[in-house]
């Protein structure tokens, strides 16, 4: 191509195709998703387990941080080794899906840590509409279906669990973390490798 | 009938060529990025993408800041709001080039 006498057409195609490049290098993957969905997933079972066997209280936060600490220490190193190592550039989104991350993790821990005994009952739907909002916010800001149906169907989880005996609550944790983290991480990742997204 | 060169008078001349323009695009996804990122995007050679920064530098398309990291030099670019305005611009005028009815 010519570089001065190159058509509108041709303009634009270079545009396209630059903006879809930067788009593909900088796309979010479900890795750090998937994780924390599992880790609620984990701790939450292994509290039920433990219960039913006698060896613990269910909800015992020194236990939750033991599980819950590495993966903060692990997403953080991951995040900025990965930045720093694929030369990723700063971007208003990323900036805005690491913000909302580590919001609902700081707010929740918070929460279940320092105010569990006032909250009570409504901690599980409480935290439950806090990811959700999360995950709408990471869903819509990456165009990504899965997360923002997820998100959806964790808010409506989050309300439902105000009505279900708080014995329960841990399953609808459980849930959340299944259909709002897990299957939708998956998914990101399935689409990054087609490039879909 | 217009020359090919009269009929592209309205395009700006900073953004109208091939480089420039990828670089230019690069900026408007992201917030603001390395040297390196934009030389392994456009696949370009560093003093030709050197070059073509310095020109947008040079017009108040874009900042570039020049800094150390790990002891190693550390360029990073934005894009500056005349050079967003004039990016916009030079769309609206490509596509009046495409369509000319609307």
């Amino acid at each position: 191509m010519d570089e001065k006498n190159f058509t509108p057409e041709e303009s634009l195609l270079i545009i396209s195709m630059t903006i879809e490049e930067t788009r593909k290098k900088i796309q979010e993957n479900g890795h750090i998703i998937i994780l924390w969905g599992s880790l609620i997933f984990t701790v939450i079972l292994s509290q039920y387990i433990l219960e039913l066997l006698g060896l613990h209280k269910k909800f015992d936060i020194a236990w939750t941080c033991i599980l819950f600490l590495p993966g903060a220490i692990y997403t953080f190193f991951y995040t900025w080794r990965k930045s720093r190592k694929n030369n990723i550039p700063k971007t208003i989104l990323g900036t805005i899906v690491g913000a909302m991350g580590w919001l609902f993790g700081l707010n929740g821990f918070v929460l279940a840590a320092i105010f569990g005994d006032h909250i009570g009952n409504a901690l599980a739907p409480v935290l439950l509409i806090l990811l959700a909002i999360t995950t709408i916010v990471i869903g819509l800001s990456i165009k990504f279906k899965p997360l923002i149906i997820g998100g959806i169907v964790l808010n409506l989880l989050a309300i439902g669990t105000f009505l279900v005996n708080p014995a329960y609550h841990g399953f609808s944790l459980m849930f959340g973390a299944m259909i709002g983290l897990i299957i939708p991480g998956i998914l990101l990742n399935i689409a990054k490798k087609r490039g879909n997204v | 009938m217009l020359k090919k060169e009269e009929m592209f008078s309205d395009l700006d001349p900073i953004l109208h060529s091939q480089l420039r323009l990828s670089i230019v695009s690069i900026l408007m996804t992201v917030e603001e990025t390395s040297f390196s990122f934009i030389k392994d995007t456009t696949k370009a050679a560093a003093g030709n993408v050197s070059i073509q920064i310095n020109k947008l530098q040079e017009a108040g398309y874009i900042t570039v800041k020049k800094t150390f990291k790990n002891n190693y030099p550390n360029t990073t670019v934005s894009l500056t709001e005349k050079g967003r305005n004039a990016f916009e611009e030079y769309v609206k005028n490509l596509q009046k080039y495409i369509h000319p009815q609307k």
